[in-house]
């Protein structure tokens, strides 16, 4: 754009700034092809030996997709990669649940209100999750305690976990939501309204649909963000038939030395980091724009 | 309430009170289940978090007793959160520090680069990835026979190969590791910012004669201010509670040496007994949480203040 305008112009760079933007451009490049040989040199070590791995950085010598199998079957990867799906699924769907009707109160329905509590959701984004972390393991001992001795007879700790995911994922999602709802067109609510439709009805019928791509990006979001989670399932469950992919490959990484399946362990982080990469290859504009946008208001 | 309405009425021009009658009906059945679930969950156990600071106490079933600031003044002398703190604040800063310089440059070059929607995909694929994840294969990558020392061997520095791992160097591993993973994440969020000043501030500031430098500095840096105090302020909730990849990277040692520790880490340990052989602290572990709280939201004023500016609606 502009090109000849451009041309008329005094001497675009001095060598000194060609030279450092050529530097600074090749760096973004190395950058990007470091990237992409992690993913790589990550992909190849799930389907080596042990002695391959150590041996050789390049092309497996053999291609043992048998790693693959114990880390799922032994190693316990398969059922916790069943638990973070299950957790995850639920989890995001409450998110959701709750904070659209909620997001859409705070934005448009109602009246002095709605401004200090918007910034009561807000502010839980910035409190660390480590100013909760005990009265997390005491809520979740004495919730146990209670539903074993009162109500259950037994109790999952999955469903604390779940709880808390639901809890934690509030105040960003809210937060966004609101913003997003804020900018949708006020017109429109107006003419259903005009047409006879209560305003549970216009939500529903008129605001959801129109809120479409900000719902998926937030899905998304929660998705990735609850995936990625570690902090709360140490915390919360001890039982490691219970727990997520991210602890299991923890437990699996300091199983090592007792074990050395090295290919096993890369077949292990690829199982982990696959599925959100696949996300992010279907989605990836909408994860960068909900991030730098949600983030950015 | 009643006061509440009067004006949110006449506000709301042409709606009549009808409609504005049944919104406000509304407005608490679905407000109320997440709003709830809130204060009860995650509010109050803040507040009530800052109380058990304030006790010693081994958890349910046990008796708690009032100390009053006794923890954290036994904090402040205990050489093994000094040093956690310490890591936390150095770590914060210099990857704070990086960040910035890696995301400087490359808006400085952004505009003239081809291929720079690739590069933006490429570079924020650590921000997707599982922490653990990534201090796991950072962790292989530095150990003893890892690839880094095999690099090194292989084209004849093995004098600069290292017990990357070991108590000496791990904090470095970890920052760049950190560093790596974070900062594709703020870049692609700088170069949104970057994206939205119009072109032709550039072109004009290019027919004057302005350096690449004299643009950034006078256009490019002053037009993206919220956005930097934004990714500041994002950063330094971030950087304080540093911990899975520590985790990952320390994983195979068992518990991560004090080189490494954070204050995530050092809580972490008080509350799961994993360092004082079996009973948490769990008064200690919460004056933590606080100390933590604290740090952030004075950092979180500070940096705003740097930018001067503030976009971020808290």
């Amino acid at each position: 754009m502009g090109r000849n305008r451009t041309d008329v112009a005094p001497p675009l760079l001095s060598a000194f700034e060609y030279f450092v933007s050529f530097a600074i451009k090749a760096s973004l490049w190395l950058w990007v092809l470091f990237n992409v040989a992690m993913v790589v040199w990550i992909f190849f070590n799930s389907v080596k030996t042990p002695r391959d791995i150590f041996a050789n950085p390049g092309l497996p010598a053999s291609w043992q997709w048998s790693n693959y199998w114990t880390a799922l079957a032994t190693s316990g990867l398969g059922i916790a990669a069943v638990n973070t799906v299950v957790i995850v699924a639920i989890s995001v769907t409450a998110i959701m649940g709750l904070s659209l009707p909620a997001a859409y109160a705070l934005a448009r329905l109602g009246g002095k209100s709605k401004g200090p509590i918007a910034t009561l959701f807000a502010s839980g984004m910035s409190v660390p999750i480590q100013a909760l972390t005990v009265p997390l393991v005491l809520i979740s001992a004495g919730l146990s305690r209670f539903m074993v001795e009162w109500v259950f007879g037994t109790w999952d700790p999955r469903i604390t976990v779940v709880l808390f995911y639901v809890v934690f994922g509030l105040p960003f999602t809210v937060f966004v939501l609101v913003g997003y709802f804020r900018s949708l067109p006020a017109e429109l609510e107006e003419a259903a309204a005009l047409d006879g439709a209560g305003p549970f009805r216009t939500f529903r019928s008129v605001m959801l649909p129109l809120a479409r791509s900000g719902i998926t990006t937030m899905v998304v979001l929660n998705v990735l963000g609850l995936w990625n989670e570690t902090v709360i399932v140490l915390l919360l469950i001890p039982n490691q038939q219970m727990q997520t992919l991210n602890v299991a490959l923890l437990n699996f990484y300091s199983a090592m030395q007792y074990t050395s399946d090295w290919g096993g362990l890369f077949a292990g982080i690829v199982i982990v980091i696959m599925p959100m990469i696949l996300l992010y290859f279907f989605v990836g504009r909408r994860v960068i724009s909900g991030m730098t946008e949600g983030l950015g208001k | 309430m009643p006061q509440a309405e009067m004006p949110a009425r006449v506000a709301d021009h042409g709606n009549g009170g009808a409609l504005d009658r049944a919104r406000r009906r509304v407005y608490l059945p679905m407000l109320l289940p997440a709003l709830i679930l809130y204060v009860v969950l995650y509010v109050a156990p803040a507040i009530a978090g800052m109380l058990i600071s304030f006790t010693t106490w081994s958890g349910l079933g046990a008796e708690a007793t009032w100390v009053g600031f006794q923890n954290y003044v036994d904090l402040f002398r205990d050489p093994v959160f000094l040093a956690a703190l310490g890591n936390t604040l150095a770590l914060t800063l210099i990857v704070g520090v990086a960040l910035f310089i890696i995301v400087s440059a490359s808006m400085i070059v952004l505009r003239s680069t081809k291929g720079r929607a690739f590069i933006r995909s490429a570079v924020f694929v650590p921000a997707i990835i599982s922490p653990i994840a990534i201090g796991v294969s950072v962790s292989f990558m530095f150990n003893p026979k890892g690839l880094v020392n095999g690099a090194l061997g292989a084209v004849g520095m093995g004098a600069l190969q290292r017990p990357w791992l070991g108590p000496d160097y791990i904090l470095s591993i970890i920052v760049l590791g950190v560093i790596w993973s974070a900062a594709g994440f703020y870049a692609v969020l700088l170069m949104s910012a970057v994206d939205s000043i119009p072109e032709s501030l550039f072109e004009a500031a290019r027919l004057e004669g302005a350096s690449l430098f004299q643009q950034f500095r006078h256009i490019t840096l002053p037009l993206t201010r919220d956005m930097f105090s934004t990714a500041a302020v994002l950063w330094v909730i971030a950087g304080i509670k540093t911990f899975e990849i520590i985790l990952a990277v320390t994983g195979q040692a068992g518990i991560p040496p004090i080189q490494a520790r954070t204050l995530a880490i050092e809580q972490y340990l008080r509350v799961t007994t994993g360092e004082s052989g079996g009973i948490p602290q769990l008064g200690s572990a919460t004056a933590i949480g606080v100390v933590m709280t604290a740090i952030t939201v004075i950092l979180i004023i500070l940096s705003r203040r740097i930018a001067r500016r503030t976009n971020l609606e808290l």
